[in-house]
């Protein structure tokens, strides 16, 4: 290679100002220890950044120079008269065991706060999900309560708006009873019916409760016959059922159907009856 | 005192070396990093950290591997340019050019007094444009020759002959100033 080509490469200027990767330094190093000429190059570079540095550089502040030094302080060895080179390795150990003695303290201090800040770390964690799992709950617990509370007022509001029509409209009362029957003899049940309006209610105010394979069916009975006119639920006592429209009826009557009702009633299972008066 | 003493006195943790040391290379060290800092306060607090660390870490030192200067520099160089990146540091300086920074030597008193040699302003005059632009980014900035490469588009190999150019310049000089 060509010695000079190689100095004016660049190189070892960006060596200098450390920019070159660890592969390319070790090439100038090697280049340097064979050709005295790059190592010439290389030193003279070396002092024109040093004298530059120097003279365009001014005095850090006198405080910089006091608190270096007293931070150095626990590094210096205390016998500096002595010949440097002489007890060169002794002093090199104390300085190690000087270092240790110092970090313990500062290790044991770190591993300290490290465990105590974990513990409360820990510790607060779990505030956090027992705090988390409550809230939760709460919040559970509110929505059932806001459920509970809208099915009430849609309960209400439906017993409101039939109260209303019960009181508003021109409603008979049939009274269909189970006593001339065989099914149910303490059976009672109710039917409201409005002619003008067409409407029907029940209110059952005694019947038995039923297998879930049946259900318990009205009939109005006309000219034509009797017509299903909805299921009834035997639990709801005592509030009005609405049932189908009916114009015109002579009478009315439940009986127990298979589940979902039947097109035309079983008569054997008849259970209440009444006539319009 | 030689190189050699300086690096064995510093490995027995020596007092008095350690202040030759100082007295000797703490102005050009504190160049390197004024350079890319111009906050004095965060400056000498680099140069205080740099100067620990060069005399904690002389047992990483490697002769063979280049003059010890090189190797303090590049730590004062490095601390400065990773200070310099920090996030503390980048919105509340702002960077020094070489006119603000002859203007500063100019302007302060306490500069060497250089009656026989020839001033920084000469010096740099001697550059051209192309190594004044090296000089300043390399030198002032903190950038690495391949950030100046990218960043303004100029081959590598046209940066490195500049940063030789700009070097020679200053070696040739050094006898003088």
């Amino acid at each position: 290679m060509d010695i000079q080509q190689y100095i004016e490469s660049g190189k070892l200027e960006l060596f200098l100002l450390g920019e070159l990767t660890e592969r390319e330094r070790e090439e100038v190093i090697a280049m340097a220890q064979a050709h005295p000429e790059i190592q010439a190059e290389l030193d003279a570079l070396e002092e024109g950044m040093f004298a530059f540095d120097d003279m365009t550089g001014k005095e850090p502040s006198s405080q910089v120079k006091d608190k270096l030094f007293a931070a150095l302080e626990k590094d210096f060895q205390e016998d500096t008269s002595g010949s440097i080179a002489s007890n060169k390795t002794e002093p090199v150990k104390e300085a190690k065991v000087v270092k240790a003695s110092t970090w313990r303290p500062f290790a044991i201090a770190a591993s300290l706060v490290a465990i105590l800040a974990s513990s409360a770390a820990i510790y607060y964690a779990q505030k956090f999900y027992e705090t988390d799992e409550k809230f939760t709950a709460l919040v559970l617990d509110q929505q059932v309560m806001a459920d509970n509370l809208n099915k009430a007022n849609l309960e209400f509001e439906e017993t409101e708006s039939r109260l209303d029509r019960i009181v508003a409209g021109d409603f008979m009362r049939v009274e269909m009873k189970g006593e001339a029957l065989p099914m149910q003899k303490d059976a009672k049940v109710d039917v409201f019916w409005d002619q003008n309006a067409q409407e029907v209610f029940v209110a059952v105010n005694n019947l038995n409760s039923l297998s879930d394979e049946f259900d318990y069916q009205l009939w109005a009975i006309g000219e034509d016959g009797p017509i299903g006119i909805g299921l009834v639920n035997p639990g709801e006592k005592f509030t009005l059922q609405q049932m189908n429209a009916v114009a015109a009826a002579g009478a009315f009557a439940i009986t127990i159907e298979p589940k979902g009702g039947s097109e035309s009633p079983t008569l054997e299972k008849l259970v209440v009856l009444g006539e319009v008066a | 005192m030689e190189e050699q003493e300086i690096i064995a006195g510093l490995r027995s943790r020596d007092r008095a070396t350690t202040e030759y040391l100082y007295e000797k290379y703490s102005r050009a060290l504190f160049a390197v990093i004024s350079r890319i800092i111009s906050d004095q306060t965060i400056a000498e607090e680099v140069f205080h950290d740099s100067f620990i660390k060069i005399t904690r870490k002389i047992d990483l030192y490697d002769e063979s591997k280049g003059r010890l200067y090189t190797w303090m520099a590049n730590i004062c160089r490095n601390k400065a340019i990773d200070k310099l990146r920090s996030k503390e540091i980048s919105q509340t300086t702002k960077t020094n050019t070489i006119d603000d920074f002859v203007f500063g030597l100019e302007s302060q008193s306490e500069t060497k007094d250089h009656v026989d040699g020839i001033g920084v302003r000469e010096l740099m005059d001697q550059l051209n444009t192309d190594q004044k632009f090296i000089i300043e980014y390399i030198y002032f900035q903190g950038y690495t020759h391949s950030e100046i490469s990218e960043e303004f588009d100029i081959p590598l190999g046209t940066v490195k002959s500049r940063v030789r150019a700009a070097l020679q310049v200053l070696k040739k000089n050094s006898s003088r100033i």
